[in-house]
């Protein structure tokens, strides 16, 4: 029976030699990922020695936790999470990375999300693992199941296909499409499924857009995203492979609930106004006002990689940041914040007069710096409902990393394409 | 949070609100209250924007209605624990974000996929919903409309009244 490769992923996971849409079936994931959150791990945490009477885990390797988010503030509240979470994961013996960046983009770093791998976290942006040919699933609460029994039960999802051509046009990304995307399926287009990348399109994009589109799945409603591995996925997984791993891919005649052509030479730059990202609230930025703003923010597990901050940069380089706007840049790890450093790129935005700040998720959850009443911001971030970075009576308009240096530099929400060309 | 009481095998009550297309749930108590577990606190902010008499006006064994995926965004729990608390028992959808879907399922509340369902009800209207079978009976419009039965799992989970008592049932050392 041809399979899709998420198809493919979750019957291996299953134990099954191959499952079908609307199945329910118990599976175990290779990895069962968290970051420390107050009112998620402490909990969990509790909940598996206290009330589950949990003293060891049998596959202590299957458990991942990053520190990631309040990292910036150093009182007690923050000592004090993170001391539960080193703790725990010291009793158990699970494996900890602290303050390396964002969970989501560190798992790839490290070697964690190899193609063919499954892995499940609370938080459903570790959907960006699929640039690598990795089934990343956030399951909310349901992690307890996972890290309780070792296997969680699913709906094996059907797959929506998408068959990408031609490439990017300047100024325009991964971001652009996914809000192209929703612009032209709806928020629900995806509803309950996967979305596949694949074509020449597909092909011609880098990893770290992959990631960053597959990152955003949720706001099509797709669980996930995911790309069958191609050469340069394999490379990047052989550079970081913890173990071998056995690559999976859709067969030619798998079947798909749905297909759908995008050209990417002909999507322009996006905006998202203030709520959601629902379709009504997409808008090529040709079509809005100028809209001038006071913040400005490149990253989060959507953005911040290597080449959003050299789009940033190439943007920048001889410009300043509107004097009525602050610039801040947190690149999405620290290995991307080395990167950067080393290409000269964060000494250009500091030039322009930008702030480059630690990587963590603290910016995009209105943790670090939050946004004041009355603010308006223009955001990578994933988010940009009311209150999510600050203020309730604060805005928040979402666009692509060129479109944010843009608009930082002239003040107001601007079309990147305008910027380059004077 | 996890320790409601089971549903019945099937829940009559009246319609109590209809919401539209792409809810976000954060707005049934407001975007400022998304942190509040407090059971008075919740009560104070329920559908204020919607009815301020709402919360007198709900009997245990109300439901709410939406439209096309309902909750989402990027939901949070207490909007849900505040209606449970007032007794809604069940919410029927014309679909659901499965953000939302998960998270609540996983407190055990009985999400009905029925489609066609805002084109049938009216605020207040009876009706009785026998949440295994997704079959969502409307005696005013002489309507009974099916969804798709939730799974063996997800039936297992609301009998327990919630994930966190079947695992605990099933897993607990």
């Amino acid at each position: 029976m041809p399979q899709t490769i998420t198809e493919k992923i979750l019957a291996r996971a299953g134990g099954v030699d191959s499952v079908r849409p609307g199945q329910n079936l118990p599976f175990r994931p290779d990895h069962m990922v968290a970051y420390d959150f107050p009112g998620y791990t402490d909990v969990m945490f509790r909940q598996m020695h206290e009330d589950f009477g949990i003293t060891e885990l049998a596959e202590p390797e299957r458990y991942l936790v990053f520190i990631d988010h309040m990292l910036t503030k150093g009182d007690e509240k923050e000592r004090d999470i993170h001391k539960v979470t080193r703790e725990w994961c010291d009793f158990y013996g699970v494996t900890l990375h602290e303050a390396e960046g964002i969970g989501h983009q560190v798992a790839a770093e490290l070697g964690y999300a190899t193609p063919g791998r499954f892995l499940i976290h609370f938080d459903g942006h570790v959907s960006g693992l699929g640039a690598f040919g990795a089934l990343g699933w956030g399951v909310r609460r349901d992690l307890l199941e996972a890290w309780v029994s070792g296997q969680i039960y699913l709906d094996v999802p059907a797959t929506v296909r998408f068959d990408l051509t031609g490439e990017f046009g300047p100024g325009v990304d991964n971001r652009d499409l996914v809000h192209a995307i929703i612009g032209r399926l709806g928020a629900d287009g995806c509803a309950h499924q996967v979305m596949e990348f694949g074509g020449p399109g597909a092909e011609a994009m880098s990893i770290d857009r992959r990631q960053g589109l597959c990152g955003m799945a949720m706001f099509t409603g797709a669980v996930s995203a995911i790309f069958n591995p191609d050469g340069r996925a394999l490379d990047y997984a052989d550079a970081v492979a913890r173990s071998p791993y056995e690559p999976v891919a859709s067969d030619p005649d798998a079947e798909y609930s749905s297909r759908h052509t995008f050209d990417l030479s002909t999507i322009e730059p996006q905006v998202v106004l203030p709520g959601s990202a629902r379709s009504a609230n997409t808008h090529g930025v040709s079509e809005l006002d100028r809209t001038e703003v006071t913040k400005a923010f490149i990253g989060s597990c959507a953005s911040g990689r290597i080449e959003d901050i050299r789009d940033a940069a190439a943007l920048l380089d001889g410009q300043k940041v509107s004097a009525g706007v602050e610039l801040n840049v947190v690149p999405t790890s620290a290995e991307i914040h080395r990167q950067a450093e080393r290409e000269g790129l964060l000494d250009v935005l500091r030039t322009a007069g930008a702030n480059i700040h630690t990587s963590s998720c603290d910016f995009c959850f209105g943790y670090q710096k939050p946004l004041q009443p009355g603010e308006k911001c223009i955001s990578t971030g994933v988010l940009n409902i009311s209150g999510r970075m600050g203020s309730t009576a604060s805005e928040i308009y979402m666009g692509s990393a060129s479109t944010v240096a843009a608009s930082a530099i002239t003040g107001k929400i601007t079309d990147p394409r305008e910027v380059m060309n004077r | 949070m996890s320790g409601y009481p089971p549903p019945p095998d099937v829940i009559r009550g009246r319609v109590a609100w209809i919401f539209g297309d792409d809810f976000d749930v954060d707005l049934i108590i407001g975007v400022e209250n998304i942190k509040y577990y407090d059971a008075d606190v919740l009560r104070g902010v329920t559908m204020q924007a919607y009815d301020p008499d709402f919360v007198d006006k709900v009997e245990p064994g109300d439901v709410i209605v939406g439209g096309r995926n309902f909750g989402y965004g990027h939901p949070h729990y207490p909007p849900l624990v505040a209606l449970r608390n007032l007794g809604v028992a069940a919410v029927i959808a014309e679909s659901f974000s499965p953000g939302f879907w998960r998270g609540e399922t996983y407190n055990g509340m009985p999400l009905i996929t029925a489609p066609g369902i805002t084109d049938h009800v009216r605020r207040w209207d009876p009706v009785e919903v026998d949440w295994r079978k997704a079959r969502v009976t409307l005696p005013n419009a002489g309507t009974t409309l099916e969804g798709t039965p939730p799974s063996e799992r997800v039936t297992k989970i609301i009998e327990a009244g919630g994930s966190l008592r079947l695992l605990l049932a099933e897993h607990r050392r």
